[in-house]
């Protein structure tokens, strides 16, 4: 989607277990709901 | 491979759910909420540097909520102009402002009032002029095109229903050499059509 619009070099550099702890941690865990980060540049 | 789901969902109501909830957050943010806020979960589970948030202002990180740490992909530049996505009480735009420095500009947007209130009191508390907000939507941001080095956000673009207007607007805004750091949500799994379309699970 990123690419689609015009930018270059998109890559996601950590992921994050975001969801650990709350109430909806077993939805999270069913469909692999994690945070990330993301860098992408406009070259 | 690109992917894009077929949302149906009423995007009026959507946006209007994200805003009662985002409202309720800046009012008690100690509230029964499906995701973490605070200080304590961005340094224990995210990554942030527990001093530094200890250092702003309450009001700027009790209602925090983001999902990642922009600041873990790469250095913010002293003097560079940055744009906060979905700013909140704005604990990000603080924490970039000390990064931008006195010649920089750190501008928040967010279209939450409350949420833009808790920012601008956080700001003159920490004394930044260099931090600024505005009421915006991140489908249509408040600036100017090729007016920004650096965009940051954390945990909104996923509450936007039209994510390539997003990444449109994020795009026309940036400087050519400028970058996007931000973190959001991912699911390694496909969703069903009744989950992508439940409000309740995007806004929880």
């Amino acid at each position: 989607m990123m690419q689609a619009t015009g930018f270059q070099r998109c890559v996601a550099t950590e992921f994050f277990d975001s969801f650990a702890g709350t109430s909806k941690e077993g939805i999270a865990r069913k469909y692999g709901v994690r945070g990330a980060n993301f860098i992408a540049f406009k070259d | 491979m690109e992917q894009f789901c077929e949302i149906t969902l009423d995007r009026e109501r959507l946006k209007s759910e994200v805003r009662t909830t985002y409202t309720k957050v800046a009012e008690a943010p100690g509230g029964d909420f499906h995701f973490h806020r605070g200080p304590e979960y961005a340094a224990r589970q995210l990554g942030y540097d527990g001093d530094e948030l200890a250092a702003l202002p309450e009001s700027a990180t009790a209602s925090f909520a983001g999902v990642g740490n922009p600041f873990r992909v790469r250095e913010i530049p002293a003097g560079a102009v940055v744009v906060d996505l979905g700013s909140g009480a704005g604990m990000d735009c603080l924490l970039a402002g000390r990064r931008v420095g006195e010649k920089g500009r750190v501008v928040g947007v967010d279209m939450t009032d409350a949420m833009l209130e808790l920012a601008r009191k956080s700001a003159a508390q920490a004394g930044m002029p260099q931090v600024a907000f505005e009421f915006g939507e991140i489908t249509d941001l408040p600036l100017a095109d090729a007016s920004v080095d650096v965009v940051i956000s954390n945990g909104v673009i996923n509450l936007a229903v039209d994510k390539p207007a997003v990444f449109r607007d994020i795009y026309r805004v940036l400087k050519p050499g400028g970058w996007i750091q931000f973190a959001d949500i991912v699911v390694d799994h496909e969703l069903s059509d009744k989950a992508r379309n439940d409000i309740d699970l995007w806004v929880g």
